[in-house]
């Protein structure tokens, strides 16, 4: 316990595996997250993120490999370990016999929040996942999106320094969308530790500062979004059309330093580069050098997209 | 913070959410109104008599002052048990139906401490319903007949009232939380009571045709409707001296017995549940 938080580890999963039935969910899934990160977890439906999350409050009892929330193991310790955590279920169902003033606050005495300090936070936060004028409607009455948006304001009742949240913005509208991500991104600028999972590529490179990947059960990737990018990226190609390719044109394209190799294909060439950089200037100008008539030029970046694919079919 | 204080936010959790339920004030409406009915037709029965008609052995003043059995013990006899029943069947199991269970037990509480709040908040809102069903059978019984005798005994009566009523309480409880799901833990209850009392006029036939052989009564004991339905009326012939009453019959018996054999059934039903709810992962949406 000592070590975690000396290292500053919020959550530490090592080698969890999950089976429902004869099916495994996840295999010996690891990975830690450390205070102040936005931490992506991110993969298709079905790849076993859910079933992360809910091991990790101990909602679900491992069959191999251990969780620890600060250092503390959520199944065993429920009480300290959930103590610091918010969690926004995906998909949520809630009490509808509840009112939203009611629920959070019910939700507030779980965490042994003071009469005074309820009141000040359910008026804050219902305003701040714009639900002001719905906090005395029963939440039989709300919408999908008014649920969804309540359980982000349950999360965070407790002001807690781990956030884990299970596909938040799905199904919500592009504005919404749009609120509740600057709405994380502010959160974690509070420092909190914020671990978010989804299947959406853009979503996570939006707003994460880490990325763990996870298919069919299986982590594929985990480091920092900076990393991504370099450990899927073999190289960055320039993709030329032309109005004709000589062979002249193509020996003295490979002979250049920063140029790996040619290949050509009719018309068109494929120059692969040999450093992770905007070639096309000096591209153009070799092609010119040689009476070539360009069409067009397009430099190939691999993105995170492409490395996500990559990461994926590793993962199989 | 400690246990007591997580449990009782449970204990009031459970309330809000059997007290928003409409059944549920049908139900005690229904038990209510037929201890209504039940004093109006004696009442009438009393004061006009069909002709010819006379009690045997007490006088009808004595008769009159007894009523107030009839009032707490009445509904008993089934209503009682059915809230019990309908309380009980949804308290673990609709929190898997409808998928709540997660945003509950994924606050800082453990799983004994969520278990002992719902247990205890449908217990306590069971014997609120008894206390209704208790205080209105006296209030009926004083209002229609005059003063009551050993009317004293109104809250031991009520508490053994209470106490017999945790045998089908904690049973369906039980299944709530094996089976996870509603209807079906509310039929398994019924259908255990329903068949019990079958099962235990068949053995009561036996012990007749047998020419009393001890064995089929002994075993018709143990099942779980006998204790229930006597242990009540036992306790209140221990208690009360008055004179053979045909219309307030509350025939004696084994009260140890009949409590041990509530006590049994009680305690292993909820270790059962708690068995299976502390080693079982919490299941999503199951409804
Ligand atoms: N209770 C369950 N019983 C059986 N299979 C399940 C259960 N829950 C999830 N699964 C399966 O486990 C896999 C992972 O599911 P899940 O963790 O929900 O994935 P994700 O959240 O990434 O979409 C899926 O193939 C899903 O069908
Ligand atoms: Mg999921």
């Amino acid at each position: 316990m000592v070590n975690a938080l000396a290292s500053q580890q919020v959550i530490m999963v090592s080698n969890l595996t999950k089976y429902y039935g004869n099916f495994k969910a996840l295999d010996s899934v690891s990975f830690a997250v450390d205070k102040g990160w936005v931490y992506g977890y991110l993969g298709p439906n079905g790849a076993g993120k859910t079933t992360t999350i809910r091991t990790m409050l101990g909602l679900l009892k491992p069959d191999q490999g251990e969780v620890q929330i600060a250092g503390v193991n959520p199944e065993k310790d429920p009480v300290q370990a959930l103590q610091i955590v918010g969690y926004a279920p995906e998909l949520p169902a809630l009490q509808p016999f509840f009112t939203g003033e009611q629920l959070l606050d019910f939700m507030g005495k779980m965490f042994g929040l003071s009469t005074q300090d309820r009141k000040e936070r359910i008026k804050r936060l219902l305003d701040l996942v714009g639900l002001k004028e719905w906090g005395d409607k029963k939440i039989g009455k709300y919408s999908k999106g008014m649920v969804q948006r309540l359980s982000v304001a349950i999360a965070i009742i407790n002001d807690p320094m781990l956030l884990i949240m299970d596909e938040p913005t799905i199904g919500m509208d592009p504005e919404a969308t749009a609120h509740f991500r600057n709405l994380f991104t502010n959160l974690s600028k509070e420092g909190k530790t914020v671990f978010i999972s989804s299947h959406l590529l853009d979503e996570v490179q939006r707003i994460c500062t880490h990325v763990g990947m996870i298919n069919k059960g299986r982590i594929v990737f985990d480091g920092p979004i900076t990393q991504v990018l370099d450990a899927f990226t073999q190289q960055w190609v320039i993709e030329a059309e032309l109005k004709e390719v000589t062979k002249i044109m193509i020996s003295a394209l490979k002979e250049l330093d920063y140029v790996q190799d040619v290949k050509a294909e009719g018309n068109k060439l494929r120059i692969e580069l040999k450093e992770k950089k905007d070639l096309r200037g000096e591209i153009s100008s070799e092609i010119f050098k040689h009476k070539g008539v360009l069409l067009s030029l397009n430099l190939h970046q691999i993105t995170l997209e492409d490395a996500y694919l990559r990461a994926l079919k590793g993962g199989q | 913070m400690g246990f007591l204080q997580r449990s009782a936010n449970i204990v009031t959790y459970e309330w809000r959410r059997a007290l928003a339920k409409k059944w549920l004030y049908a139900l005690v409406i229904l038990a209510l109104a037929l201890q209504v009915g039940l004093f109006v037709l004696f009442y009438y029965f009393f004061t006009n008599p069909p002709p010819g008609f006379t009690i045997t052995g007490p006088s009808l003043e004595e008769v009159k002052a007894m009523m107030w059995l009839v009032g707490v013990l009445g509904p008993q006899s089934l209503f009682i048990p059915l809230i019990a029943i309908m309380i009980a069947g949804g308290s673990m199991s609709e929190e898997y139906e409808h998928g709540t269970a997660d945003i509950l037990l994924s606050k800082p509480i453990t799983k004994i401490e969520y278990m002992t709040g719902k247990f205890l908040g449908g217990l306590s809102l069971l014997g609120f319903v008894i206390a209704l069903t208790t205080t209105l059978g006296a209030t009926l019984a004083y209002g229609f007949f005059g003063p009551q005798e050993s009317i004293q005994f109104v809250p031991i009566i009520y508490l053994v009232l209470l106490y017999s009523n945790m045998l089908f309480f904690s049973m369906t409880f039980m299944f709530s939380e094996v089976l996870r799901r509603t209807t079906l833990s509310i039929l398994a209850a019924i259908g255990i009571l329903v068949g019990s009392v079958f099962i235990g006029s068949i053995l009561s036939t036996m012990y007749v045709i047998s020419g009393g052989e001890q064995l089929y009564l002994e075993i018709s004991k143990w099942l779980p409707n006998w204790s229930v339905s006597n242990l009540p009326s036992f306790v209140a012939s221990e208690l009360i001296t008055a004179p053979e009453n045909p219309f307030v019959s509350v025939p004696g018996g084994d009260i140890q017995l009949a409590a041990a054999i509530i006590a049994v059934y009680t305690v292993a039903s909820i270790l059962i549940a708690a068995l299976k709810f502390v080693r079982s992962d919490v299941t999503k949406r199951t409804g």
